[in-house]
């Protein structure tokens, strides 16, 4: 076994733990999101009374939570593959096509996200721009910058699954889908 | 076709390949989508212009407040999930109509349309029911086909029966093509659609499905009694089934009525009706004592991972769609379509039966948001009513999702039967199902009233 595997593993756990920590820590806004959203129904129905800025505010939720634990999510095997082959294929062949899926499928797109959104996520810092809606939440340039955190957390995520696939490749194992976070679950 | 046409063709083969793979999805769409991109720019047939316009999109899906509706409503089923409430109601209701032929496989149908009116989760549903039912049925000494076979049936009417996440996310989809579609036909005057009109639309044909099943299961009591032999389990104290039954019944009627009633009944937008659902599974976990920090900590990370599958694919489809369109292939499929003989319903025909045979490796999601976008436009310009397409694809699939041998149905449930099931067991005892399914998709394809009339009742 390579003496570098060690090194490299303790940099794609610490990039897991991260994305670990933001997912678990950006779960919580589904929480509070029910909670909004049904203080907001229930206001407009039972008082009618409305604010815009309250009802941006579960809006922002929801985006944040896409946003920032997508790589999480990617982390914790939670997106779909279709797995009529992968799933009864050899380490190998998952660690391969993991492998090559990142750098050839996963980088470039993140590549060209990057590309655009950079620009115009700091066309919004630079206006300090605020919600467009009349009565609406300042800090609109905080929510768009999760934006970058998106393709930052998605990198590091990237990074991970490059040194796990190609460790795999040299030990023959190979666990891409571990720990607590694996429990499954799909929608449809 | 040009040389960006042909390409777009190329594009689409490919990502059909490159599913099969076994790369997450999500991933595998943008990254066909941006490695096309930069071929045709390179062959100079694409303008990276077009992708100026992805941050906007981005930003359009983080700030699209229907959509807030999906993560509501996958948290809302998961917590109902994990506080046992489905447990309680597939073994109360096995205990009362268990004692009639037959009546335990209709109890299981009647509990999964329930389930499906409250979490629409089709894993979830039939792994649920897959785990409590089946050993109950096998212990009556059902026949393990006809078992199976109602199992998966029930379980996958969480798609088709309002509310239900996937429903939301067809409509969204739907609705923006459409407006598009009647705008560039030239109709301004066009009917607005949105997924109130497709839950409304899916309500009849929902219950016409059950319908179905039910009378599936009393034929076969009937003609077949050893196949469904009543349930007597000696071992139950019955002294309080009645108050036993409304005690389990009413917090799932109670969803129901706050959730699909306050939307159909115009008061709610899907959103706030999803809140309420949320709320209200958290509400009925207290009454059980089901509602902890550990518990909660469960449901909000299921429901992140959930959301961010379903927002994952969305946002590389929506990559994949802008490079597709770019380079023209939306004008390809379109009028392909439009040249096959026999005109609309030959263009209906074949994408209902391409989408069935795309359920076989994609999910409900993936093919709402990649096969809708493709061919459903070009429909869309025709005189066809977009909330009985929208109920026809959901029906379709679903039926897809039942048929062996790769219905994802039967992937969950051979993931949770016993080993002496044998899976020629489950796809036997799935057939007469799917049979079922597809008299009831030529009953809505005869009679589009059945989807169209509630709707047009409720708002006019």
């Amino acid at each position: 076994m390579p003496a570098a595997i060690p090194f490299f593993s303790r940099i794609a756990d610490f990039i897991d733990a991260i994305n670990k920590k933001v997912g678990h820590t950006v779960a919580w806004l589904a929480f509070s999101m029910a909670i909004v959203t049904f203080t907001v129904a229930t206001l407009r129905y039972g008082f009618s009374l409305g604010w815009v800025w309250f009802q941006e505010t579960y809006v922002w939720m929801h985006g944040s939570i896409i946003m920032l634990a997508m790589a999480y999510t990617l982390m914790a095997g939670g997106h779909v593959r279709v797995d009529i082959f992968y799933r009864s294929a050899s380490v190998r062949y998952r660690a391969l096509v993991d492998l090559l899926g990142t750098l050839l499928l996963l980088l470039p797109s993140l590549y060209v996200v990057a590309k655009y959104t950079i620009p115009y996520v700091l066309l919004s810092w630079s206006r300090l721009e605020v919600s467009q809606e009349a009565g609406g939440l300042p800090g609109l340039f905080l929510f768009k910058t999760t934006m970058l955190a998106f393709f930052i957390l998605l990198i590091l995520q990237a990074i991970s699954i490059i040194i796990r696939s190609s460790t795999a490749l040299v030990t023959g194992d190979y666990a891409e889908e571990t720990g607590e976070d694996f429990e499954g679950g799909q929608g449809g | 076709m040009d040389s960006g046409q042909i390409l777009a063709m190329v594009m689409l083969v490919t990502i059909c390949g490159a599913m099969l793979v076994g790369y997450q999805v999500a991933f595998t769409l943008a990254g066909v989508g941006v490695v096309f991109a930069l071929i045709g720019q390179y062959m100079g047939v694409f303008d990276m212009l077009f992708f100026n316009a992805l941050p906007s999109r981005f930003f359009g899906v983080m700030t699209n407040e229907l959509l807030v509706a999906v993560p509501l409503f996958v948290f809302m089923g998961v917590m109902l999930e994990k506080s046992k409430i489905a447990e309680e109601l597939l073994t109360t209701m096995g205990q009362c109509f268990g004692q009639l032929r037959g009546g335990l496989g209709i109890s299981v149908t009647f509990v999964g349309m329930l389930l499906a009116a409250t979490t629409g989760i089709v894993g979830a549903t039939v792994v649920t029911m897959g785990l409590l039912s089946l050993p109950t049925m096998l212990r009556a000494n059902y026949d393990p086909k006809l078992a199976c076979g109602t199992i998966c049936a029930a379980g996958t009417l969480g798609q088709i029966i309002p509310p239900s996440v996937v429903l939301v996310l067809l409509g969204d989809v739907l609705a923006g093509m459409y407006s598009e579609a009647q705008l560039s036909i030239g109709n301004f005057l066009f009917e607005p659609f949105s997924v109130i009109d497709l839950f409304a639309g899916a309500v009849l044909p929902g219950l016409m499905l059950v319908g179905l099943y039910f009378g599936w299961q009393v034929i076969v009591a009937l003609f077949r009694p050893e196949a469904s032999p009543a349930y007597y389990d000696s071992s139950m104290d019955r002294s309080h089934l009645a108050t036993q039954i409304i005690k389990v019944l009413i917090p799932p009627l109670f969803l129901i009525l706050a959730v699909l009633g306050s939307i159909l009944g115009g008061l709610a937008t899907p959103t706030e009706a999803a809140s309420f659902g949320a709320v209200g599974a958290m509400l009925l976990a207290a009454t059980r004592k089901m509602l902890n920090w550990k518990i909660l900590g469960e449901v909000v990370r299921s429901t992140t991972r959930i959301s961010c599958m379903v927002f994952g694919i969305l946002i590389g489809a929506s990559l994949f769609s802008l490079t597709f369109r770019g380079l023209g292939g939306d004008e390809v499929v379109e009028h392909f379509l439009l040249s096959l003989p026999g005109g609309t319903i030959t263009a209906l025909i074949f994408v209902m039966i391409l989408i069935f045979l795309l359920g076989f490796i994609l999910e409900f999601i993936e093919i709402v948001f990649i096969v809708v976008p493709i061919f459903a436009p070009a429909l869309l310009k025709t005189d066809i009513n977009p909330v009985w397409l929208g109920v026809m694809i959901g029906l379709n699939l679903q039926t897809s999702f039942m048929t062996p041998p790769f219905g994802w149905a039967l992937f969950y449930l051979r993931g949770v039967a016993p080993k002496r099931i044998k899976t020629g067991d489950i796809y036997r005892g799935v057939i007469p199902f799917v049979v079922l399914q597809l008299i009831a998709l030529c009953i809505l394809a005869y009679f589009p009233q059945l989807a169209t009339w509630l709707p047009k009742q409720l708002f006019g």
